[in-house]
């Protein structure tokens, strides 16, 4: 059914016809999807697009290339906050000295993401509105409390981050609505943070279940005073912990607190998800995840 | 269907092609400009046999639609040394017996020759990580892991 509306069938290399633009600047794009009235697609590393659009999954009648537009491109430090323009790509978010230092969790879940290849190609813009509840950039996002800048004909705005998810898959963007950009807080010196994987493969494999933590001891000896929490793979969307930061916050981090703390974890996803099939496995597995996180954050 | 021209650096040499703008590289590579010493293994960028190099970069040329490159440096497999005068990462393959059924090594090659532009001696973990996008049914990787190191180490 699908096959009768890709004109061109042709040894499992079928990619429908389509226009390709490549527009410059920023308004410029935002005009063309707003003209294409829902029949234009964006693109930057297309990764993901160029199977979709194999598939048949996707017969967009025009694609709009953002990667050539400069300020999309940029990776900046500015009066305390770190901005990430939308078409940035994983390995430049991995390799980035600046994101290195003040957004370590980030470029660390970045250098996990698929392969050298992929990570050379995709970006953080489409890592974040495919919305795939397994997207190993948004629970370090999560923590540092990004910010996204999505513009359009209509003008611009930021949300937090955490509000673009309508569910898996699922975003508030509207067809003519463009992420360009996703900033957050230069974090305190004194932040701790990691970001821990599960995946059947070392590389090239989705991420099962992921941990993002930041957290921050304070002056009152060995005591947690800030902490952050975002899981991911676990949820349709994407959520911090609140419950159990306000439970370790002002507490010394002991092995028995972290075990109690990994229970309220696996007990919040559960609430979300439901018991399914796999809770048996997935509960002990996110608890000593968590757990793993938590180790490596306090022992930087 | 609309046709593009895109013009482009390809092995080094300029290049102007006249494609619909719906290919991909890979086709493009293959059919039209007869360079097919880049395999297709998945066509949906899982395997590494189509790894060409973008402006240096190892990419899965099956996920770059042709007006990506417009302006841009790709180099092939066909540009890494000559019959008469092997590449050392070719040579170095060869003498550690890294090449089976050879399908994965046009793209095995290209990113390690990347690898070793940016970082002429890698550890054994840079090294894997730098072929951690290809797969390879026939050696087990461990003489391609090898090869490559010896290079490595000879810079």
């Amino acid at each position: 059914m699908r096959f009768a509306l890709c004109p061109l069938r042709f040894n499992n290399m079928i990619i429908p016809p389509f226009d390709y633009k490549i527009p410059k600047a920023l308004d410029e794009a935002c005009r063309l999807l707003w003209q294409a009235d829902g029949k234009a697609k964006i693109i930057a590393g297309g990764t993901d697009l160029v199977i979709g659009l194999r598939n048949g999954d996707l017969y967009p009648q025009s694609l709009i290339d953002i990667t050539k537009i400069e300020e999309l491109r940029k990776i900046e430090e500015k009066n305390g906050t770190v901005s990430i323009g939308a078409a940035v790509t994983h390995s430049e978010i991995a390799s980035s000295p600046l994101l290195r230092k003040f957004g370590k969790i980030l470029s660390e879940a970045a250098s996990e993401i698929g392969s050298p290849q992929i990570r050379n190609l995709g970006t953080i813009g489409w890592n974040i509105i495919n919305a795939s509840p397994a997207a190993d950039t948004i629970p370090p996002l999560m923590v540092l409390d990004a910010m996204a800048k999505v513009v359009s004909k209509e003008g611009e705005k930021e949300v937090p981050l955490g509000q673009l998810f309508k569910g898996a898959y699922q975003t508030s963007l509207k067809p003519y609505e463009i992420l360009v950009q996703i900033k957050f807080q230069k974090p305190p010196s004194d932040m701790k943070s990691s970001f821990v994987r599960l995946a059947r493969r070392e590389a090239m494999a989705i991420a099962r279940m992921s941990v993002a933590i930041a957290l921050r001891m304070g002056q009152k000896k060995g005591l947690t005073e800030d902490i952050r929490i975002s899981l991911g793979a676990v949820t349709p969307t994407p959520q911090r912990m609140s419950d159990v930061e306000a439970y370790l916050k002002g507490k010394y981090p002991d092995e028995e607190l972290l075990k109690m703390a990994s229970k309220k974890v696996s007990e919040a996803v559960i609430r979300r998800t439901g018991i399914r099939p796999s809770t048996s496995y997935k509960r002990p597995v996110v608890e000593a995840l968590f757990i793993r996180a938590m180790r490596k954050a306090l022992e930087e | 269907m609309k046709e593009v021209t895109i013009k482009f650096t390809l092995n080094g040499r300029r290049a102007k092609v006249d494609v619909p703008s719906h290919w991909t590289l890979l086709r493009l590579l293959r059919e039209k400009l007869g360079l097919t010493g880049t395999k297709e293994g998945c066509g949906i960028g899982e395997c590494g046999a189509c790894t060409v190099l973008l402006d240096g970069m190892p990419v899965n040329a099956c996920l770059v639609l042709v007006p990506k490159i417009e302006g841009r440096e790709v180099e092939t497999i066909e540009g890494l040394g000559s019959r008469e005068s092997l590449h050392p990462l070719q040579k170095s393959f060869i003498d550690h017996g890294a090449v089976q059924c050879g399908f994965c090594t046009p793209g095995i090659l290209m990113s390690s020759r990347a690898l070793l532009e940016n970082n002429p001696h890698p550890s054994r973990e840079e090294v894997k990580e730098a072929i951690s996008g290809h797969l390879c049914r026939c050696t087990g990787y461990q003489q391609i892991i090898e090869a490559i190191e010896a290079v490595g180490r000879k810079a």
